[in-house]
């Protein structure tokens, strides 16, 4: 989701009134915006757009587009993505591009002269069009040149690492394509989206000079843009065509806002794509469809009928036609989102207001419960507070220190964890698979609360299980502790052995060895036959480990489902 | 306490120590009140505390005073001897019977510390009592020693009880500072410290109390014993009243968890409310915590949030079918959910990827999945972890309170009711607000935002009409409402907790303090 930064006149200029912050902060629902910050003084206002199908609103000039709509009641299409001249300009797409980064879009924007909020906007626009929607430039990324510098037609070619040297932005001397992916911070930071490749992407023009390294850099002498450049080149280039072509309409519907005209610009490919081998750009990829009044007035609750229907649609900027059979619709250029009728129906409530529609309260009858595993764990937790415990609730991810070798049980077979690839901390590197060592952890931090302590929580934990499906099983285990001057194997047996009562869940003890535990004062739990778990006093291995100076005795065992 | 001071709650002790005052004009120091009253000087100080706090009596004069008294040491060196004292007596002995014993001798009968007999020979040797003999004897001289006779007269007078230490002639008070108790020695036979002697006397509300002083209130009881009981005798005794606002001590009870406790009302709040609990495994494959959900494989809406990735093994054996083909089928052209779908090549090993669950949807999307009874509501808390940087807003784990609600009669509206029901039951809230929002798998998407009479206008939940690409490829059939509910602000407000990670505190202390507030 990301979060832009837009200016109260520069938006009051695109809208073509003038709008109070609370003007602004009131028509957000019509963009699923939250204004998240303003600045009075700068007119500054922080806007985080929450729809990832929307990358047309995160920009200033869309958000005021769709708020213009709705003002309006409807939007003027944009001329330029139905002039059928023909273009003036080419680029020329090499043999095999196809294999590294096949598709590139261009138009050329003339007469706006770039203002400073103009230009601070584009960079914006250019910078979260490829970050978010481009996945960090992976599949689109965006370039902006003066045009009157360029020699047409473009070529959209491969080049040797070393073939050829340009001075990149940023830096004063002329490098290779190589050399930037090693020196550049940029190539640096998008080099990996590179890796592999032999040769790669670069557009020249019929001079010969060097446009940009997509996706990587432009060059300083023609790709970098500035205050009061009246006329730009724009390209976008990417692995997916329809994505790179929305982002180029986005950014030329932009610029149109601002008062630039927009020319085409023809891609020739030695290559066939789903608008075939000339494609040109901007292109409006959106085609008519016919949508059922039926679904959205079933799917609102509201018989709205077709007028209002079409009305709202059109004021939400859709191109409809209607006949007197059905309604056909078509999404502006700039947005490529409408995949199911029910998107239509948003829009529609969207634009209506959602506080328009009346809510209805649920009529259906339906029983409530818990589950088996919450119903149990609730007796439990009740017996024990009963019994004088304290309920502690734990995170589920903790340390391989705190779970195992504080445990005293590495290289053991207790020492099966569930373990994440992509560690953010050590601290929260595994999934528990006992409560005990959670318990412990508590201990550990407490000397100072009053004593006695007697501590349990119920929960869940996860159990490396090869067998599995997923590899593992999450079970619900209940896990208490004593510690305390007397705390001893007796004490903490009088506890599980009540709560074995109440629960009616006949036990035996089964003398073993546990690491975690001192010799002959550990037994297994076994109930109804299965291995449950552990009781016993904990090593003084363990609670030095723990660095805890009172005895501490404990039990946990895995709650069973109860057998059909 | 601001109740007037009632003579019925004075503690026996108070009692005695109030009338020995007012029996005298003069201020009493706590020795004479301890004299007077035959108490103990500890039970004197604590009925003064007492009487100090209650403003019954008044500090009239605090004198500090320099004492010496003899320690366990000195007292032993007053009954047997001190060091010189013994040796010019062993040296004078062994001379009698014809020896003259070495320093070694001396040491080797283990009478004193060696350092402290080096010390006492050479003060001897200095006053010329004591000299050095051959091969190292010691012999006595004859003289008499002024150190040995005026230890043993100062320890014969100290033994008599400690006086101050200004009482002392200025050279044996230097002697005796020589001798007393220091850091690094405490084997010496004095001990120097200073008394402060505190003087008091009653307040005009202390006197005034003095007529109506109970008599025989030694004779009161505290405690009603099971004797007294059994044997009737409880009828001839009193019983002291207690002053019964003083805070009574602390007690380690047993008691449920706060936060796991505002859990436990709101899954009771949603049982009652027709909602049927699930639950889900801890992990997912990528397949239901998010294909399942309609989040695209390789697209910005996957990116919604982060995830943590299992090390081993990496990925689930089987998705099961129908359902991996049908949502592949969804995410490639739309299938038969009446969607164009995402149009791309969707990749079923990926699916097979496990990861931690990170949204408690993935619960709901297994209950679809599993022919659910329609009508019928579900809910879930279920526990999900975000690959996220653990700070005062994100916990490394947490819960989602969310569900479903299945039925043909689900549109916008009955789900804009549902969620006015949210409102009221679960943030007692009248003013209620409904925001477009976005989710992957809902559309149309809304956000609650209601006014909560404690903490004002905030978020609760977003819910929506889970999208037809999420339940078709699932098998049903019926709209379903999808909804979510963020209760965790609410929680900390009401448990005043400033960070989220404190819900999962380990400070058994804090964990005790805990309290909901509303």
């Amino acid at each position: 989701m990301p979060t832009i930064s837009i200016f109260q006149e520069d938006f009051c200029g695109l809208i073509g009134r003038s709008a109070s912050m609370s003007d602004i902060e009131q028509w957000m629902p019509y963009v699923k915006g939250e204004v998240k910050d303003v600045s009075p003084d700068t007119g500054e206002v922080r806007v985080e757009l929450q729809d990832t199908n929307r990358p047309d609103l995160w920009c200033v000039e869309g958000i005021a587009r769709q708020i213009r709509s709705v003002l309006n009641k409807g939007m003027t299409p944009y001329a330029f993505f139905s002039d059928k001249k023909g273009a003036k300009r080419r680029i020329q797409v090499a043999q095999g591009m196809e294999a590294v980064r096949p598709y590139v879009a261009a138009c050329v924007s003339l007469g706006y002269a770039m203002t400073p909020e103009g230009l601070d906007q584009c960079i914006q626009t250019q910078e979260k069009l490829a970050d978010a929607f481009g996945r960090k430039r992976e599949t689109v990324s965006i370039g902006l040149y003066r045009f009157a510098s360029i020699a047409f037609p473009v070529t959209y070619g491969l080049v040797k690492p070393d073939e050829i040297r340009f001075t990149p932005l940023g830096f004063e001397e002329k490098m290779t394509p190589q050399e930037i992916l090693t020196v550049h911070p940029k190539g640096l930071e998008y080099g990996s989206i590179l890796a592999g490749c032999e040769r790669l992407p670069l557009l020249w023009d019929s001079d010969g000079q060097v446009l940009s390294f997509p996706p990587i850099i432009n060059s300083r002498e023609l790709g970098e843009v500035q205050l009061g450049d009246t006329d730009l080149f724009v390209e976008v280039t990417g692995t997916d065509l329809s994505m790179v072509v929305l982002a180029l309409n986005i950014f030329a519907c932009n610029l149109a806002d601002r008062g630039a005209t927009i020319e085409s610009v023809d891609i020739t490919y030695p290559y066939k794509t789903e608008f075939g081998t000339t494609v040109t750009t901007p292109l409006d990829m959106n085609q008519s469809q016919r949508i059922s009044l039926e679904a959205i007035e079933q799917a609102l609750g509201m018989p709205l009928g077709s007028e209002a229907i079409q009305e709202a649609l059109a004021s939400y900027g859709y191109q409809v036609k209607a006949t007197r059979q059905s309604v056909s619709v078509a999404l502006p250029p700039f947005r490529n989102d409408l995949m199911h009728v029910m998107d239509v129906a948003e829009d529609v409530a969207i634009t209506r207001g959602y506080d328009s529609f009346s809510p209805i309260m649920p009529q259906t009858f339906t029983v409530g419960s818990l589950s088996v595993e919450e119903q149990t764990s609730d007796r439990i937790r009740d017996l024990l507070v009963g019994f004088g415990f304290q309920e502690i609730f734990s995170n589920i991810m903790a340390s391989h220190q705190e779970l195992v070798d504080r445990m005293r049980i590495a290289d053991t077979e207790y020492a099966r964890l569930v373990e994440v690839d992509n560690v953010m901390s050590q601290t929260y590197a595994c999934l528990r698979p006992s409560i005990l060592p959670c318990l412990l952890r508590v201990e550990a931090q407490s000397p100072r609360a009053f004593y006695p302590h007697l501590l349990f929580e119920v929960g869940e934990t996860a159990q490396l299980d090869l067998e599995a499906n997923v590899g593992s099983r999450t079970t619900l285990s209940i896990a208490a502790i004593s510690a305390n001057s007397g705390a001893n194997f007796s004490e903490i047996h009088s506890y599980l052995d009540l709560l074995m009562y109440y629960m009616v869940w006949p036990y035996e003890l089964e003398p073993v060895t546990h690491p975690s535990f001192l010799e002959g004062r550990v037994g297994r739990i076994r109930c109804h036959g299965h291995a449950v778990g552990y009781i016993g006093e904990f090593h003084p291995e363990v609670l030095e480990a723990w660095q805890i100076d009172m005895p501490t005795s404990g039990f946990e065992f895995e709650i069973r489902k109860p057998e059909a | 306490m601001n109740s007037p001071n009632n003579t019925d709650s004075l503690h026996p002790l108070e009692i005695q120590v109030l009338r020995a005052l007012g029996k005298d004009p003069q201020p009493l120091t706590d020795l004479q009140l301890a004299q007077h009253t035959e108490l103990a000087a500890s039970q004197v100080s604590m009925a003064v505390g007492w009487l100090l706090t209650k403003q019954l009596v008044s500090l009239t004069s605090e004198t500090t005073t320099t004492y010496v008294s003899l320690t366990t040491v000195g007292t032993q060196f007053q009954q047997a001897a001190s060091p010189p004292e013994w040796i010019l007596q062993t040296v004078k002995t062994a001379a009698q019977e014809g020896s003259s014993p070495t320093v070694k001798d001396l040491q080797g009968t283990g009478h004193f510390q060696p350092t402290e007999l080096s010390r006492a020979i050479g003060i001897l040797k200095k006053e010329g009592v004591l000299q050095l003999g051959t091969g190292g004897t010691l012999e006595a001289t004859g003289q008499a020693s002024a150190t040995i006779e005026a230890l043993r007269s100062l320890l014969n007078r100290v033994h008599e009880g400690s006086r101050p230490l200004d009482s002392f002639a200025s050279d044996h008070q230097s002697l005796l500072r020589q001798y007393a108790v220091k850091r690094g020695n405490t084997q010496e036979p004095f001990r120097i410290d200073d008394h402060t002697e505190r003087a008091y006397c009653l307040t005009d509300e202390g006197r005034n109390l003095l007529p109506h002083l109970r008599e025989g209130a030694a004779q009161e009881i505290s405690q009603l014993t099971p004797e007294l009981l059994k044997d009737g005798s409880w009828r001839n005794v009193s019983f002291r009243k207690y002053s019964i606002n003083l805070r009574p001590p602390r007690l380690a009870v047993g008691r449920r968890h706060s936060y796991r406790e505002f859990l436990d009302t709101v899954k009771y709040k949603l049982t009652s409310m027709g909602f049927q609990e699930m639950r889900g495994e801890l992990i997912e494959t990528e397949f239901w915590d998010m294909d399942a959900l309609f989040m695209p494989q390789f697209h910005p809406a996957r990116a919604i949030h982060d995830v943590y990735f299992v090390k081993n093994p990496q990925k689930a054996k089987t998705i099961p079918e129908p359902f991996l083909s049908q949502v592949a089928q969804v995410h490639r052209d739309g299938g038969t959910s009446g969607s164009k779908g995402w149009k791309y090549e969707y990749d079923s090993e990926r699916a097979k990827r496990l990861v931690l669950r990170s949204q408690g949807t993935a619960v709901s999307a297994r209950t679809l999945a599993q022919n659910p009874p329609i009508p019928g509501k579900f809910f879930s808390i279920a526990r999900c972890f975000r690959y996220d940087n653990v700070d005062a807003t994100h916990a490394t784990d947490f819960f989602q309170v969310e569900g479903i609600v299945l039925g043909s009669d689900i549109n916008f509206r009955t789900l804009l009711g549902l969620l006015q029901l949210f409102a009221t039951e679960m943030a007692q809230a009248k003013e209620i607000r409904f925001f477009p929002a976005y989710f992957p798998f809902t559309e149309p998407s809304v956000e609650l935002h209601v006014r909560h009479p404690k903490l004002g206008w905030m978020e609760l939940g977003g819910a929506g009409l889970f999208r037809s690409e999420v339940t078709v490829p699932l098998g049903v059939t019926v709209p379903v409402i999808a909804w979510g509910l963020g209760l965790d602000r609410m929680a900390m407000v009401a448990l005043g907790i400033q960070d989220i990670r404190d819900l999962f505190t380990s400070d058994l202390e804090a964990v005790r303090n805990m309290r909901r507030q509303f």
